[in-house]
């Protein structure tokens, strides 16, 4: 069994970012969960605040510069994504929108997915559901069932498992994405013109 | 190795003056800048073709006839011309009109264009764009290398019998070239046919670019035009020159950051280090683009997009002159002295491409007979046939 790529998008906006911290236990989750299989796992991460000059400049340029165009290359690789995102305003953040917007419309199809939010107060769970599983689904992503929010209260007392859904909930979650890549073969870079067919088939058509 | 400029021909505010051309203006500037070019000894013109504000070339096959009898050497062409929403039939005519008028000399490139409601506004489904221009670049083909054509297809009214005139020069069709950024069916098309590719790279990183002309190649090589290497090339590519470099930046600067196509993102410190666009003195647009093969291979067309942003004529005139003084009989020297022999220099001219018809034995008629098909009698005899009965 060889080695799978767990990249995880993190649209955290401060330093040190609660959406990091959610982002980094889901992708141990995962990690863990995977290795129980047999299967090493490499986990890269992509912090989108270090990335927003570039995603900006893309959405007005078309291209790719600088460190983004690693970035996208990486997620290109992912054999699992792991996506979380801050809820501003009852739904993901401005710049989560615009790195999804800036991915080939292509690039998720079929790829192994799990979701995650963080808020203030558990009111905002729900964006999860309403706004960030219709946005992959449009993309036509493997999204797992589980999804994970939390909330700044969550954050306490996060050891005990029988006061704290959290942990519980972040493991279900990684287990679930650990499946869903367990489940398929390792990601082979696709090449730019696979896909094009031959002239003779785009007369034909 | 040709070396020329195109112009998508914008109507744009001059962020220093404020003072906005209207479309007459920016028209006869056009021509201006066309002249101007042949008067400094540039290789090619080519006009877009756009049907929507800010942009004035809609009808570029006018534009060039006119072109074609005012200017002395240079090749006329587009950039591009719509092959989806313009009616393959009427393309057909055009252009071999303006073959004619020009005396062979001018090409035309290809495009799908770039505005989404130009494909309603004449009739066509933007979802259809890679199969139009697939079919009705077939068509084209036919109307020109075939006198008598009986067609039918998906997307325009079948043809039964019909004869595109006038036909081409000395019977052979005009050179065309495919242009796209993105889409590897168009590559493949160019190959597929031997026409020659365009990138226009003006926007894009040169990885990016090398990969889709050197796709371009493999495919040419595949289908059987040549080798990879001798494939026909062209790049777009633009440049803002000032004999001081710092001069350049600060006199392009302004225009650089309020220009629709390039304002309010990337820098244009980041621009420039990602893109094609080399502001700066003569020395260092030679140094940029005289590097260029190492990434696509010995190619045949540099064509460089200077009229645009809102520059006053007099500094696009400006940036002409610079071009052909200082920069291009420097890169032409240079792209020459380590070109491979096999490789060609130029796209196939006019000449080159009658001499090569009739080295493969095609001896195409200058014309069809003008005969009605149905009747089998030409115009002369109907003529004959009034003055019979008049007597």
């Amino acid at each position: 069994m060889s080695d799978r790529s767990i990249v995880v998008v993190s649209a955290g906006l401060s330093q040190p970012s609660s959406t990091r911290l959610l982002a980094d236990r889901l992708a141990d989750a995962t990690v863990a969960e995977l290795a129980q299989r047999g299967i090493t796992a490499h986990v890269e991460t992509l912090e989108l605040r270090d990335l927003a000059h570039e995603v900006v400049n893309m959405t007005l340029t078309g291209f790719a510069s600088g460190p983004l165009r690693a970035a996208l290359d990486t997620v290109a690789r992912a054999d699992g994504l792991i996506a979380v995102s801050p809820v501003f305003s009852a739904s993901y953040s401005g710049l989560f929108k615009s790195f999804v917007d800036v991915l080939d419309k292509d690039l998720l199809v079929g790829r192994p997915v799990l979701l995650g939010a963080t808020g203030g107060t558990a009111r905002h769970s729900l964006a999860l559901e309403y706004a960030l599983r219709p946005l992959f689904a449009y993309l036509r992503a493997d999204v797992v069932p589980t999804a994970v929010y939390a909330a700044t209260d969550d954050w306490a007392d996060a050891g005990s498992d029988r006061v704290n859904p959290l942990p519980d909930r972040i493991r279900r979650a990684g287990r679930q994405l650990a499946e869903e890549v367990a489940d398929r073969e390792p990601s082979a870079p696709a090449g730019l013109y696979d896909a094009v067919p031959s002239f003779e088939d785009l007369l034909g058509g | 190795m040709q070396f020329g400029i195109f112009s998508v021909g914008d109507v744009t505010t001059d962020p220093i003056t404020g003072r906005t051309p209207d479309d007459t203006e920016r028209v006869r500037n056009m021509l201006t800048i066309a002249e101007h070019a042949d008067a400094a000894g540039l290789d090619v013109f080519a006009t877009g073709e756009h049907h929507n504000p800010p942009f004035v070339p809609s009808s570029p096959t006018t534009m060039l006839g006119y072109l074609a009898g005012r200017t002395k050497n240079i090749l006329l062409s587009t950039a591009t011309t719509l092959i989806t929403t313009n009616d393959p039939v009427r393309l057909a005519e055009e252009y071999a009109m303006l073959q004619v008028i020009s005396d062979g000399r001018m090409d035309l490139m290809l495009g799908r264009g770039n505005t989404g409601p130009v494909y309603p506004w004449f009739g066509q489904d933007i979802r259809q764009g890679i199969p139009l221009a697939i079919e009705n670049y077939a068509l084209l083909r036919r109307l020109w290398t075939e006198d008598v054509v009986d067609w039918s297809g998906k997307f325009r009214t079948p043809l039964q019998g019909f004869t595109s005139t006038p036909r081409p020069l000395d019977g052979v069709a005009p050179f065309v070239w495919h242009a796209s950024i993105r889409s590897p069916e168009i590559a493949e098309q160019a190959a597929y046919y031997g026409d020659g590719f365009l990138h226009n790279a003006i926007f894009w990183p040169m990885e990016h670019t090398a990969q889709m002309v050197n796709f371009y190649r493999q495919r040419f090589e595949h289908h059987g035009h040549g080798q990879a290497d001798q494939a026909i090339v062209g790049l777009g590519g633009q440049v803002f020159v000032r004999k001081d470099s710092q001069k350049a930046w600060d006199e392009f600067r302004p225009y650089f950051d309020v220009a629709p196509v390039y304002g309010h993102g990337p820098s244009m410190e980041e621009f420039t280090r990602e893109t094609p666009l080399t502001v700066g003195s003569p020395q260092q647009v030679i140094d940029r683009y005289g590097k260029f093969f190492e990434q696509v291979g010995h190619y045949q067309r540099q064509m460089f997009l200077v009229d645009h942003a809102g520059l006053p004529l007099k500094t696009v005139l400006e940036q002409i002159d610079l071009l052909a003084e200082e920069i291009v009989p420097v890169l032409r020297r240079e792209a020459e002295a380590v070109r491979p022999a096999h490789v060609p220099s130029d796209p196939p001219s006019h000449a080159q491409r009658v001499a090569a018809a009739r080295a493969a034995g095609q001896s195409p008629t200058a014309s069809p007979a003008a005969a009605d098909r149905w009747t089998g009698r030409t115009a002369e005899d109907d003529v004959e046939a009034a003055d019979a009965v008049a007597r």
